[in-house]
C-alpha cells in the first residue's frame, strides 16, 4: 500500500520537476547570455532532484549542469566562490561527465574534479562513491 | 596534450585513493569462505558505484569498489592496426604472468585489455600509497612501451624490406 501511495506520488512529482529543469534551463541561458558562468552553474545545481528514480529527469537535469559546466572558464574562481553544500552533487555530476567519453567534456571535467579534490577533499569522492540514494 | 594525460592520472590517483579502503569480509552465503565481493556481485550493499573514467573516447578506466576488494580495468590508446595487435599480445602476455604480479586479474573485463583486482590482504602485505603508485605507474609505462614496440617493429621491417629488395636492383 505504501509502495504504491510512494509510486503515485513520485509520478505527480515527476512532472513538477521536469517543469523546474526546464524553468532553471531558461534561466541559465539568460544568466550565461550575461557571462554569468559561475551563477548559471550555482542555479543548475541546486534544486536538482537527487531521490528520484526517473532517468527522463536525471538526464534532462544532467543536460543542464553539463551546459553549465562546459561554459566555465575560470575553475578555480568557480571553486572557491561555489557553496560547500554543492561540492557532492558537483563531484557526482563530474563523474557523470567523465563516463560519457566525450573529449571536450572529459576534458573539463577532469580539470575541475583536480582543484575540486584540492578543495573538498578525498571524503568527496567517497560519498560520491558510497551514496546509492542520492544519485545523479 | 601533455596537459589531459596529467589530469587524467591525478583524477584516477585521487579517486584510488578515495575508494582503495578495503577491511577483511567473510563470505556472507557460504560459511568459512572470504571471497572478493566486487567479482562475485551478489549483494548490492557490499557494492559502492562503479566509476568511468574517460579521457577521450580511446582510453578509459573502470573503477568498481566494494568492501573488501576494488578491480581497476584500463583501456589503453590504439590508434592503428598495429597497435592494436601490439596492444593485445603485449598484455596477453602480462596477463598470463598474473601470479608474478599479485594484483593483476588473468582475464580483462569485457570491453577492457587489462584489469586488476586489488584484495584486502594486498592492502595489508603492501602499502596502500605504493599499490596506487604502481597502478598510475604501470598506465604511464604502457604507453611509452607500445609505442617502442611499433617503433621497433616499423624499424625491423625497414631493414628486411631494404635487404630483401637489394638483390633486385
Amino acid at each position: 500500500m505504501a509502495a504504491e501511495e510512494e509510486y503515485l506520488e513520485a509520478e505527480e512529482n515527476l512532472e513538477a520537476i521536469i517543469t523546474r529543469i526546464e524553468h532553471k534551463s531558461r534561466k541559465i541561458e539568460t544568466l550565461l547570455k550575461q557571462s554569468k558562468p559561475v551563477d548559471a552553474l550555482k542555479t543548475a545545481l541546486e534544486g536538482s532532484a537527487l531521490k528520484t528514480r526517473d532517468e527522463r529527469c536525471k538526464s534532462a537535469n544532467w543536460i543542464v549542469v553539463h551546459r553549465a559546466v562546459m561554459a566555465i572558464k575560470d575553475v578555480d574562481g568557480m571553486i572557491s566562490s561555489l557553496d560547500p553544500e554543492y561540492y557532492d552533487i558537483l563531484m557526482k555530476y563530474l563523474y557523470r561527465g567523465l563516463a560519457t567519453g566525450d573529449r571536450p567534456t572529459c576534458d573539463q571535467c577532469l580539470r575541475i574534479h583536480e582543484k575540486l579534490t584540492e578543495k573538498a577533499g578525498l571524503g568527496c569522492i567517497l560519498r560520491s562513491l558510497s551514496d546509492t540514494v542520492n544519485t545523479v | 596534450m601533455a596537459n589531459t594525460i596529467r589530469l587524467y592520472l591525478t583524477c584516477i590517483r585521487n579517486t584510488l585513493e578515495a575508494a582503495m579502503c578495503l577491511q577483511n569480509f567473510p563470505c556472507q552465503e557460504v560459511e568459512r569462505h572470504n571471497k572478493p565481493e566486487v567479482e562475485l556481485n551478489t549483494s548490492p550493499g557490499l557494492i559502492m558505484n562503479p566509476v568511468l573514467i574517460c579521457r577521450n573516447e580511446a582510453e578509459k578506466c573502470l573503477i568498481e569498489t566494494s568492501i573488501n576488494s576494488i578491480r581497476i580495468s584500463m583501456k589503453v590508446k590504439q590508434a592503428d592496426e598495429l597497435e592494436n595487435i601490439l596492444a593485445k599480445k603485449f598484455l596477453r602476455f602480462l596477463s598470463m604472468r598474473a601470479e608474478a604480479f599479485q594484483v593483476l586479474r588473468r582475464k580483462p573485463v569485457q570491453g577492457y585489455d587489462i584489469s586488476f583486482l586489488i584484495t584486502n590482504y594486498h592492502c595489508e602485505e603492501m602499502h596502500k600509497h605504493k599499490l596506487i603508485d604502481f597502478i598510475v605507474q604501470f598506465m604511464e609505462d604502457i604507453d611509452k612501451e607500445i609505442s617502442e614496440l611499433k617503433l621497433s617493429v616499423n624499424t625491423r621491417g625497414r631493414l628486411v624490406a631494404t635487404e630483401f629488395l637489394k638483390q633486385f636492383i
